[in-house]
């Protein structure tokens, strides 16, 4: 639920602060002239500080983490093209075995840390082991009940116990026997608690803020609430990393920053703010006062689509537990409604969704199970409310949606569409802390219908199904808001999970899409798009298909 | 023995305020639908992780128990988690960020230097600007420059902070570009750079206060100037320096401190839009943060830190009655 440089799960206020981007189409998600290696990068950020610690991050493949951690696979980006994996600190993407339960890792050879020692098969099983500690969790969880379910492991700072799940029979080789086959292993490993952390190291719980690099950059200097500063990590070995051009010499991250100075510096775009990037999402306010600068408007770049913002509907509550009424919300909604309070136009929003899984990811289907304009189609919705026994409409509703930003303004074009097909709603805005209580958390939350959005975490249709539709993740901190719970679509994410053929797993995954927006728990209602500006010296300013976030490794100076 | 019988008094005043005020805020916080440990737990987030989590932060008992852990902490320190990675928060332990790893009260100290720079440097403006333009309007009651120190005093009045900021931010840092955009130098790193820095800030504030206290002082000093004791003065054929600066600013200046021990003690706690528009890493940023995170530990701790601030000041306002006021002197 974190906003900032989380940047994903429920991607809760900025994304929609900046859902659609009201600018125009992107144009490929790339900007910027020919960089050369050397200068001071500036990242401006409205977050007050970044965390750094391999297991509390949850921050995605291409950003700042990368600066200082490599991890056994990362990700290849490029606009217009599909999210690859690639190998990183592994020779490759990792060998499946038994199924898909057991997966074998080999590093490269001689790659080093910043303090100048080897980096060990045995670093990535402690950093893995040390996630387990409840003092340094937070961060993305995925492998943590595959390596250890039940999670019964705590961690090797208690006793030293080791995981006995992972092997490193020598320095390079590393195993993991999984507890289930797990097709999207290789993905996982991309995730931060793969990045190595020195054997025995890292007890200490300001770790993120001086950590061990493995990456190109190391940190001189932290301080939470102003500043991280990056310089070469002199044993970072170029040849051997594939996805880190690693241009500029220097990287200063500026925290706490005002966003609306943010963009006035970026928008003069003098002295060192022309090396300077705009990590918060540019807000359509803001991209308005671009849209009229020249300059500004041409380093300003948009992703293609981004976060599936949905509409859930609570499939344990009264009426809506009849699966015909529930499809009536998907003719219901007016998405160009909700277009046009996202972005202020239809015509500057992205498109419409109709699906649960993103565009960008591997094996995507495109189809449409219900038909009609973006507009909706109150007429139909109608009839089939009637049809399922209630020709007045349904009454006494409650909509619930974050009291922050423009939320209650999409709560408001959601109420509105809704009303035309007799669907009476009332708005229940709520600050974030209770809204997170009330949809993740309670056994029996108040309410029928709640406004949220998804980014995954790993481009695979697993993380935008798993997530949202299994019964394991309604409440107790789970993200299924619509409460969905069907035993066969349990089973059938659990062997899509275990298939390895990638090709063979995307059917499958393509296949739940269809029969999970056949039961309608959720209405798609937008794929928001992310905007971002910089300065006129920052070059490799790129978005690719998936995530909708620029990709800071590729980021230069141009000389 | 009566100034130790006061300042004894006030001590426990203050002490039951800072319980009043933890009590209350612990109890809007923590017993409100939310779960402070969902951060934690990490993503994906299975029940039981979020019941790790929550025992290890130390949310799995009762919130009247976890108040009494909190204040227990406070005296005795904490410490969460066992063996090597335990987390230990010694005495007195306001709490533990567990988003930041930090200790709450270690946390706060380190953004008292800023708070201060920016309270002290603008509290010295706008009381000599504000007090002094209230002085002199009110003595030159009726003439153009009493109607236009007013008419500026009413805008700095009516001006919203974020607003005055903006606009000190846009006019001297963007548009003549003489001062810094934002950001702060440490007064140990480089005096002249701290100055430079705080100068914009300073002003926005002291602008927005002065104006009260220029409006507030006239009001005064004109009820004090109709006073019986000032025709005696005048009448004793005291100067009109000394009939003003040693008589009547005396009886205006007790209203105004008053005001000014309340502002300057909020200030002190954190100028929370101006720290947030120049980029200012104090108490007001800390809490601007804490509450976007949603990181409770912090919240209350500010909280606390504000109470402190605030009654502190307040009683060092009621000392200096005695040196305005002979009569409420402490013998």
């Amino acid at each position: 639920m974190k906003r900032r440089h989380s940047l994903a799960g429920i991607a809760a206020v900025a994304v929609l602060l900046a859902a659609c981007g009201a600018n125009d189409k992107p144009a490929g998600g790339q900007a910027g002239g020919d960089v050369k290696k050397g200068g001071t990068l500036y990242l401006l950020s409205d977050s007050p500080t970044q965390q750094y610690d391999p297991a509390r991050s949850s921050s995605l493949v291409v950003t700042g983490l990368q600066f200082v951690h490599r991890r056994l696979t990362s990700w290849k980006v490029a606009p217009g093209q599909d999210t690859t994996i690639v190998p990183d600190l592994a020779t490759d993407t990792g060998k499946p075995s038994d199924g898909g339960k057991t997966w074998t890792f080999t590093l490269k050879d001689n790659q080093k840390y910043s303090d100048g020692s080897t980096i060990k098969s045995a670093d990535i099983k402690w950093g893995l082991e040390r996630s387990y500690a409840p003092a340094f969790a937070g961060g993305l969880a995925y492998h943590k009940d595959l390596l250890s379910p039940g999670l019964t492991y705590k961690g090797p700072f208690e006793g030293g116990q080791e995981l006995s799940t992972i092997e490193t029979p020598d320095d390079k080789t590393i195993i993991f026997k999984l507890a289930r086959p797990y097709g999207d292993w290789n993905w996982v490993a991309s995730t931060p608690a793969f990045a190595p952390v020195p054997k025995g190291k890292g007890a200490e719980a300001n770790y993120g803020e001086h950590p061990i690099a493995s990456g190109p950059y190391q940190i001189d200097k932290f301080e939470r609430g102003k500043t991280a500063e990056f310089s070469r990590n002199p044993h970072w070995d170029g040849k051997t990393d594939e996805t880190r051009p690693a241009n500029p010499d220097k990287v200063i991250w500026q925290f706490s920053q005002q966003t609306n100075v943010i963009s006035k510096r970026l928008i003069d775009d003098t002295g060192e703010d022309k090396n300077a990037f705009g990590i918060s999402f540019a807000s359509p306010a803001q991209l308005a006062q671009i849209q009229s600068n020249q300059s500004a408007k041409s380093r300003l770049v948009t992703s293609e689509s981004g976060a599936l913002a949905y509409l859930a509907l609570n499939t344990l509550r009264g009426k809506l537990t009849d699966v015909n009424v529930r499809k009536a919300f998907q003719y219901a909604v007016n998405k160009a409604a909700y277009q046009v309070a996202s972005a202020g136009n239809a015509q500057l929003a992205c498109d419409a969704a109709t699906t649960l899984v993103t565009p960008g990811i591997a094996g995507r289907e495109q189809f449409d199970l219900y038909p009609s304009k973006p507009e909706g189609d109150p007429a139909k919705a109608k009839e089939l409310l009637a049809a399922a026994g209630n020709p007045n409409g349904l009454e006494g509703l409650v909509l619930v949606t974050r009291a922050e930003n423009n939320w209650p303004k999409l709560a408001e074009s959601v109420q509105s569409s809704l009303a035309a097909s007799g669907i009476k709603a009332t708005i229940k805005p709520m600050d974030e802390e209770t809204f997170t209580a009330e949809v993740q958390n309670k056994p029996n939350p108040d309410y029928d219908l709640a406004l949220v959005s998804w980014q995954p975490d790993i481009p695979s249709a697993n993380a935008n199904i798993q997530p949202l539709f299994q019964s394991t993740e309604i409440g107790g901190g789970g993200y299924n808001t619509a409460r969905y719970n069907n035993a066969d679509v349990d089973r059938l994410i659990t062997e899509a999970q275990a298939t390895v053929d990638q090709k063979e797993a995307a059917k499958k995954w393509a296949e739940l899409d269809k029969k999970i927006l056949a039961d309608s728990p959720v209405v798609p209602l937008i794929y928001t798009r992310n905007s971002y500006l910089h300065g006129s010296k920052v070059g490799n300013v790129q978005i690719g298909r998936f995530p909708a976030y620029a990709d800071y490794r590729q980021f230069g100076i141009i000389q | 023995m009566r100034a130790v019988k006061f300042v004894a008094g006030r001590f426990a005043g203050m002490v039951l305020v800072l319980l009043i005020v933890s009590f209350i805020t612990f109890v809007v916080f923590y017993v409100l639908p939310s779960e402070p440990a969902q951060l934690a737990c990490g993503r994906p987030c299975s029940p039981q992780a979020l019941e790790l989590a929550r025992e290890f932060m130390g949310y799995n008992v009762p919130w009247y128990q976890q108040y009494f852990d909190f204040i227990g902490g406070i005296f005795g320190g904490r410490t969460f988690g066992t063996g090597q990675a335990a987390i230990v928060c010694s005495a007195p332990c306001f709490g533990y960020d567990f988003q930041n790893n930090a200790d709450v009260l270690d946390e706060i100290l380190s953004r008292v230097e800023v708070s201060v720079s920016v309270a002290i440097g603008a509290a010295i403006i706008w009381l000599i600007t504000g007090v002094g333009l209230g002085v002199v309007s009110a003595l030159k009651r009726g003439t153009p420059l009493d109607r236009i120190t007013m008419a500026v005093a009413m805008a700095g009045v009516s001006m919203p902070a974020y607003l005055a900021g903006m606009l000190g931010i846009t006019i001297f840092a963007f548009g003549l570009d003489v001062v810094p955009k934002n950001g702060y130098v440490p007064i140990g790193e480089d005096v002249a750079q701290w100055a430079w820095h705080l100068v914009t800030p300073w002003l926005v504030l002291a602008f927005l206060h002065a104006a009260i206290y220029a409006r507030l002082t006239r009001g005064q000093m004109l009820e004090t100037l109709g006073e019986d004791f000032i025709r005696t003065a005048r009448a004793k054929g005291l100067t009109e320096r000394k009939v003003v600066g040693r008589h009547a600013l005396r009886n205006v200046l007790l209203p105004v401190v008053t005001v000014f021990g309340v502002d300057l003690g909020l200030l002190l706690a954190g100028t929370v839009i101006t720290e947030r528009i120049f980029s200012m890493p104090g108490v007001g940023m800390l809490l601007v943060d804490s509450i976007r995170s949603l990181n409770l530990p912090i919240l209350l701790g500010v909280t606390l830190f504000a109470a402190l601030a605030v009654t502190l000041v307040n009683f060092l306002v009621d000392l200096f009655y005695g040196v305005l006021d002979p009569r409420a002197r402490l013998t």
